[in-house]
């Protein structure tokens, strides 16, 4: 045990001085302590709790909290069928697991660790304080309550997912026994809300808020525990954390007693799941997309395989449309569209207006900046080939830019198609809005070769994460300003739905020159496989 | 076939190419040889032309940029680059479509099956093993029959069929006069085919050697090395 206990305290010390080395990282956590300490004062100063707590409607925040529950359930379950999850890293692997130290103390040091490493990736919820404050009341109780539930349901998935693997490895008759029950799952609560439809008479949102707030919800594994644990902490009613709190130990220690029991050897279990996530890990840490690839198995066959298309530069073009038919089998269409055609539909769907269209315009393209930056663009310009193909560089530039302009064509006919029919914007405004969409992208492809021309590589995610707002708002500044002012001067009433015309043209503009300037980009910069 | 004159390469303040030439013939098998950080692989790229540099670099008489440089030259990376989502017969594909190669299935299939990939041409790059990759890595680097060719520590990571297939396609291609550059730790591996040496030490080749040369005057490639890094270390 003391190597365990030296193990995780060395690692905490020399996390924390190698901090002291990258001033970068400082800011980013001094940041981040001002946010959560400015989140406390604003929530004391502006005396939110005062509000009329009779009025507020917790159904809301239940709601959150289920559709969060609901998602880690599936996600992890899915992950324990195929790859499973894992507390560990692969040096614990090598060290650890062959060290004589038992297996158990070594398990209650990878959940103490992964405890920990949740924790801080939660810390997230504390930056809500003046929203949860001002709008339902809460005070530090209820905010503490929601952190720790939030915690448990990640941790207890987290388990979950290296229960299922080991129960399910390798016997497709467990696989489809867990499969079952996770549909049963997720069919209950769609039977549930279709019911209360019928039986209320009220609108799909309403009748998952009566859902998520009804007695028996909370007996529904880890969500409903979830929910029942906070509704406790609301009501002040123990009985209800107490029973909560019960079933999420029980379910936690029937879960480690898989995992130890006298016949289950975890070792052998986790090595796969962890050397996966080294894999992903290695993959982020080289920039590799991990969006173009895919975790399931594929088999290609005789007749797939080949690229069959495309002589010269413009094989990029024809190689990525056939890795996006091997990530989705619709090709363009693929989780990106899915995700985002659904939640601009409940967007939609809630918050029907003109204005709040060019809202979830915004989000959307917000969304596509990181996607895009991440494409399949970036990753050749990480490859040799692209350098040593014997083609002028603006031809391959081009071709390899051709799928990453291609999708958010193919996405924009979904998401604004939704926002047409189910959040009631005019066709026509929908049509200029995706037009908007699909020349933000080309400013997005373009913004890929800028990077590499002026950097001479791209930009690591932090950079594109924390900058990526402000150069977009620099870059598309120019195009909003032309859209209000001809919005706003130019076009009458009955025109309006051509405001986004301009920031379409000036988008397209701009992609034009950035990708002009930078033709000879190939011949000039240096290739990196590193960012 | 390549030449390599006054190629000056910095980093910062860091000199990873100080001043170097040299120039390899046809069917010239040469090495380059030094200790880590010493600087063949930032020469192998620039000689390859992933990389800015100062000076002059010149394959088949042509600009190292230059398309036709690019036509000519093949380049065999030390790790393995290849497409998760691409088969191996894929990959074989595209650098035969992207070369605008003609006729080129049959020695595509060739050079597949002389590193036993042949079984696997449906498998794809994320499901390859480290070995695997660099079999393909040097198939993709062989299919444009390039007139120079530049490996990186080919040897790495490659079975010993793997090895003994690799030596006899270099000294082919030696026969049928190619310029070859290799760099490489592992001295005993090119042994049988070299003809000339660059030894680099600090950005810099501090001694050159024919062959012929060394043979004449008895000395030998390894103690020679040793003896050379030793000093200047």
């Amino acid at each position: 045990m003391k190597a365990l206990v030296y193990l995780i305290l060395t690692q905490i010390k020399n996390k924390l001085l190698s901090i002291r080395k990258r001033p970068g990282i400082i800011i980013l956590y001094a940041f981040v302590l001002l946010v959560i300490v400015g989140s406390v004062l604003i929530a004391i100063m502006s005396g939110g709790s005062q509000i009329d707590k009779s009025n507020v409607d917790h159904r809301i925040l239940y709601l959150f909290l289920s559709g969060f529950g609901i998602l880690y359930v599936y996600t992890f379950i899915s992950s324990g069928l195929s790859t499973g999850s894992t507390y560990f890293s692969m040096a614990d692997v090598g060290l650890l697991f062959v060290a004589p130290i038992s297996p158990k103390k070594i398990l209650v040091y990878g959940l103490l660790r992964t405890m920990g490493k949740t924790m801080l990736a939660s810390i997230f919820i504390f930056y809500q304080i003046p929203n949860l404050n001002r709008l339902f009341g809460y005070g530090y109780m209820e905010i503490i309550a929601l952190f720790l539930i939030y915690v448990v349901i990640l941790m207890i998935c987290q388990t979950l997912s290296i229960g299922v693997y080991i129960f399910s490895n390798g016997n497709e008759t467990r696989k489809k026994i867990v499969r079952s029950f996770l549909y049963a799952y997720l069919g209950i609560l769609i039977v549930s809300v279709y019911l209360i439809i019928q039986k209320e008479q009220v609108g799909i949102l309403d009748a998952a808020k009566i859902m998520v707030d009804s007695e028996l919800f909370s007996y529904l594994p880890v969500t409903g525990w979830a929910i029942m644990f906070f509704k406790g902490v609301i009501m002040g009613s123990f009985m209800h954390v107490l029973i909560s709190l019960g079933l999420f130990i029980t379910l936690g220690i029937l879960l480690i007693s898989l995992l130890t029991g006298h016949k289950a050897d975890y070792y052998e279990d986790v090595l796969h799941s962890t050397e996966i996530t080294f894999q992903r890990l290695k993959d982020y840490r080289d920039r590799r997309n991990i969006s173009s690839t895919t975790n399931r198995k594929i088999k290609v066959k005789d007749h797939e395989n080949g690229l069959q298309k495309g002589k010269g530069a413009i094989v990029f073009a024809y190689k990525h449309i056939l890795e996006a038919k091997r990530s989705s089998r619709f090709v363009f269409v693929d989780s990106l569209t899915l995700f985002m055609t659904i939640g601009v539909a409940i967007a939609g769907y809630t918050m029907k207006s003109r204005f709040n269209a060019y809202i979830v315009l915004a989000t959307v393209i917000y969304i596509q900046y990181f996607y895009t930056i991440f494409g399949r663009l970036k990753i050749e310009l990480m490859k040799p080939y692209i350098y040593l193909i014997p083609e002028t560089s603006f031809r391959k530039l081009v071709a390899a830019s051709l799928s990453s302009l291609l999708k958010p064509c193919v996405d924009s006919v979904f998401i604004f198609g939704a926002l047409a029919l189910v959040g009631g914007v005019s066709v026509l405004q929908c049509i200029f809005m995706a037009l908007a969409y699909c020349c933000s992208g080309a400013v997005f492809v373009g913004l890929t070769v800028v990077y590499q021309m002026v950097l001479g590589s791209q930009p690591n995610r932090i950079l594109q994460v924390f900058l990526g707002f402000f150069i977009m708002l620099l870059v598309f500044l120019p195009a909003i300003i032309t859209s209000v002012l001809f919005s706003t001067y130019i076009i009458p009433e009955s025109m309006k739905f051509l405001s986004t015309l301009p920031f379409s043209i000036v988008n397209l503009i701009s992609a034009f020159f950035m990708f002009y300037a930078c033709r000879n980009l190939l011949d000039n910069s240096e290739f990196s496989d590193k960012m | 076939m390549l030449v390599v004159n006054n190629v000056t390469k910095k980093y910062g303040k860091l000199v990873a190419n100080d001043r170097i030439n040299l120039s390899i013939g046809s069917g010239e098998v040469s090495l380059l040889l030094g200790p880590n950080g010493a600087g063949k692989s930032t020469l192998i790229k620039c000689i390859a032309g992933l990389l800015k540099f100062s000076g002059n670099i010149e394959v088949c008489g042509n600009g190292n940029k230059s398309l036709m440089a690019k036509r000519d030259l093949g380049y065999i990376p030390e790790v393995p680059s290849l497409y998760d989502m691409l088969t191996i017969w894929e990959h074989m594909e595209f650098i035969a479509r992207a070369y605008s190669l003609k006729n080129w299935k049959d020695r595509a299939e060739e050079l597949i099956s002389r590193f036993e990939l042949d079984d696997k041409k449906r498998k794809l790059g994320k499901e390859l093993s480290k070995g695997m990759q660099q079999k393909l890595s040097i198939c993709c680097g062989f299919l444009p029959d390039p007139k120079v060719i530049l490996f990186d520590e080919p040897m790495v990571g490659l079975d010993p069929h793997a090895i003994k297939e690799l030596k006899t396609m270099i000294n082919e291609q030696q026969r049928a006069g190619k310029a070859i550059l290799i760099s490489t730790h592992m001295l005993d591996s090119v042994t049988e085919f070299w003809n000339s040496t660059n030894i680099m030490m600090d950005g810099k080749i501090v001694a050159k050697r024919n062959r012929s040369e060394m043979e004449e005057a008895g000395e030998d490639l390894e103690e020679l090395f040793f003896r050379i890094t030793k000093r200047e270390n």
